[in-house]
């Protein structure tokens, strides 16, 4: 008997130890999504009619409670995001529950498995441009061309947000730039001008180099930063070759074998035993303190280090830091190649419908927009008609970037005028940048990479 | 008759359709799949071209010679020094169930963990490693920046990781062994050496076998510390098969990884099967 009581008390704890082992495997912190699944295929496709009655006028928002969970990579600055969040708390009753993923390969990997097990947040937070149209987008997030609202975004900016004539994404702050950060105490001290060539650029380094500074910072512990210099250079590319992006879609035109993409390669090589000494551990993080404390002269980077700098440091920080597109070969013609910023996209398959298309319309509009700015600054132009930059802007952004855009050169990068984007560019450029192939070699394999998306895309490209 | 055999067969069931459903129909589809461009939602016939593309990939050349490097290091080391430990723990020391437990500590940490934790005690400039060599003077070492040294430092990590699984194994075969023989030995006047050379090691085989088929498997297919510490770079220099693979799942090249995945158990079973065979045919002569 006593064995029996014991044997039925043991297996009771072991089914009970599995389920709940099981459940907090899945759990994270996003609640809601697993009850739901059940009622929502009853449900089933969400009514567009119901939009009208809140797309009010006069900044009269409809309220009512709801909770809706967001993924987004851990890289991304989230303080003007969490100020809109807290907003819309308020004004629409609206909680949102943020849960974080890593960024690079391994959050690829995760958001892909979770789009296609149907466990994605009900907003997610990921790159605009190629890298979306990686995702399937049609099958998994709502269109939101049908609401007027929607009419506001940037032009450019909705191009890079949208697959089949349908638009998918508002984005989560500014535009940026790819680009090279500075210190200019160190520009001032040796007496350095800003580069109009590449290679000023490269004596310029030569010069700091020599006084024992470090000329360029590399945070190739991340391997994605290790890309912003081949990705910056796409105005350079643009500005030797206009047609490169047509040829490069339809499969003619090659790095390996076209000057135009070949110089951006081969920028890595002239850099070689500039950067800091543990430049292959250094992470993104690591870059931002250094630039911020002035232990390195150049970064290219992605101006978003600047809203990471000033939520770590203050504005005068980050006021030490200026910014200038990565030089070319013509003098005449610099240029900044601008980013797209990351975007928010809602949830086609949540059966909260109604609460994301609210919050995304509540996102764009200049309310939320204040908020946003009030809590960080921009790193660059907003991507919603008639927004402007706010007065206290960071130097580097008001001035150095803004310059670029009054006199009409920029361009964006590849990635958001081609769905082509091969997936080892990060270790590609890393292994350029440390010195293990020359430039030609490194163009030749992203050629090679590239290849691989576009079969994976369905292009008809010739081997 | 007849009767009693479906009845037996019936006990069968349960296990066959799990080994089905979880082993044979992913298999079996896994083949399908590494035959066409697939992204979840459809998947187009291409015939043999994943494979093709598989092979011409630049860094597989890297990535198979790191794979084998990785499997016969690991393996060889973990052998080697599990079974030096191994005697040691067996031998009449005071404290050895404590040190058996310190041994075995490092398997019960997660792999990533490790990983990481081992990515930050090597970090050339802040790690605590190189702050510890510069004190003997030697100069900085990027461990896992510098292409010619990085796998090394990682098999360092991953034998000091896995030392422990096959000390176990060793200890459970050396005190299997009769202790009959050291008696014998000992009037004999065998000394400890002999005893070591003669009886341990030729007696300790089954072991050895199970612990070289373990870690060289293993080794092989041996992902997550390496993801975890490099991530396969610096570049490519510490890519393996496996990481290779979980790049082109992670950007979404379903066909093609799975056709990789197709190779490396192509490859496992060639290496692995022949080695097992040989060793046990050692074992039983």
């Amino acid at each position: 008997m006593k064995k029996k009581v014991l044997a039925i008390l043991l297996t009771s704890m072991m089914t009970i130890g599995l389920m709940t082992g099981c459940s907090s495997g899945t759990k994270d912190t996003s609640v809601e999504t697993t009850p739901t699944e059940a009622a929502q295929k009853e449900e089933a496709a969400p009514t567009v009619a119901t939009d009208s009655e809140n797309t009010a006028a006069d900044g009269q928002w409809e309220y009512k409670e709801a909770t809706l969970t967001f993924l987004i990579d851990s890289d991304v600055s989230l303080d003007g995001f969490n100020a809109v969040a807290e907003l819309a708390k308020e004004k629409l009753g609206i909680t949102i529950e943020t849960e974080m993923r890593a960024g690079g390969a391994d959050g690829d990997n995760l958001v892909k498995t979770r789009l296609a097990s149907g466990e994605m947040c009900d907003l997610m937070g990921y790159n605009s441009g190629s890298l979306l149209a990686a995702l399937n987008p049609t099958e998994y997030f709502i269109d939101i061309s049908q609401y007027d609202w929607s009419k506001k975004l940037d032009d450019t900016y909705v191009g890079t947000v949208s697959s089949e004539n349908q638009v998918f994404g508002v984005p989560l702050g500014s535009a940026q730039a790819g680009a090279v950060l500075y210190n200019k105490e160190m520009y001032a001290k040796y007496n350095l001008q800003v580069p109009k060539t590449w290679d000023e650029f490269v004596a310029n380094c030569k010069v700091l180099d020599q006084a024992g500074e470090t000329a360029m910072i590399g945070a190739f512990g991340d391997s994605w930063t290790s890309q912003v210099l081949f990705l910056g250079d796409y105005y350079n590319v643009l500005a030797k070759d206009p047609n490169f992006t047509s040829g490069f879609e339809a499969g003619t035109t090659k790095y390996a074998t076209s000057e135009a993409g070949l110089s951006s390669f081969k920028k890595y090589e002239d850099l070689n035993g500039l950067y800091n000494d543990d430049y292959l551990a250094t992470t993104y993080d690591d870059a931002c303190d250094m630039m911020a404390s002035g232990q390195g002269a150049h970064w290219f980077m992605l101006t978003q280090a600047l809203s990471n700098i000033y939520s770590l440091y203050d504005k005068e920080t980050v006021d030490k830091i200026g910014v200038f597109g990565v030089p070319g070969a013509d003098a005449s013609n610099q240029g900044l190649t601008v980013w797209m910023p990351t975007s928010i996209y809602g949830n086609k398959n949540s059966d909260k419908y109604d609460d994301i298309v609210r919050f995304m319309e509540f996102y764009v509009s200049d309310e939320a927009l204040n908020a946003m700015t009030e809590a960080q600054l921009p790193d660059g132009p907003f991507c919603v008609k008639g927004y402007q930059l706010p007065d206290n802007a960071y130097e580097a952004v008001k001035t150095d970037m803004q310059a670029y855009f009054d006199a009409g050169k920029t361009s964006t990068a590849q990635e958001f005028q081609t769905s082509v984007k091969g997936s080892n560019c990060p270790a590609i450029c890393q292994e350029v940048a440390s010195g293990q192939v020359t430039g030609e070699k490194a163009a030749k394999e992203y050629d090679e990479d590239c290849y691989k998306q576009a079969i994976q895309l369905g292009l008809d490209w010739k081997e | 008759m007849d009767k009693k055999k479906i009845y037996s067969l019936w006990f069968l069931v349960p296990a066959t359709t799990i080994f089905a459903v979880f082993f044979i129909i992913p298999t079996l589809a896994s083949l399908y799949f590494s035959l066409t461009v697939w992204n979840f939602d459809s998947s187009k016939f291409c015939g043999l071209d994943n494979f093709k593309m598989f092979f011409s990939e630049n860094s597989l050349n890297i990535g198979i010679k790191n794979t084998l490097i990785y499997a016969v290091l690991t393996s060889g080391l973990k052998v080697i020094l599990a079974f030096l430990i191994a005697v040691f723990l067996t031998s009449a020391i005071k404290t050895k169930h404590i040190i058996r437990s310190v041994v075995f500590f490092p398997n019960l940490i997660s792999t990533i963990a490790i990983g990481i934790t081992f990515a930050a005690l090597l970090h050339p400039t802040k790690g605590i490693i190189n702050s510890f060599l510069s004190i003997f003077g030697v100069g900085r070492i990027d461990w896992l920046g510098n292409v010619d040294i990085a796998l090394f430092s990682i098999i360092g990590v991953d034998v000091w990781k896995g030392l422990s699984i096959a000390t176990v194994i060793y200890i459970a075969g050396i005190q299997s062994i009769d202790k009959g023989y050291y008696e014998a030995a000992a009037i004999d006047g065998a000394n400890g050496l002999n005893k070591l050379l003669h009886i341990t090691l030729p007696l300790s085989r089954p072991s050895r076998n199970s612990v070289i088929i373990l870690s060289f498997i293993g080794g092989i297919r041996s992902f997550d510390l390496i993801w975890a510490m490099t991530g396969g770079g610096p570049g490519f220099a510490t890519d393996v098969l496996a990481s290779i693979v979980y790049k082109q799942y992670a950007a979404g090249y379903y066909g093609l990884s799975t056709a990789g995945n197709v190779i490396m158990l192509v490859l496992i079973a060639i290496l692995a099967f022949p080695l097992q065979k040989y060793l046990y045919s050692k074992e039983t002569a």
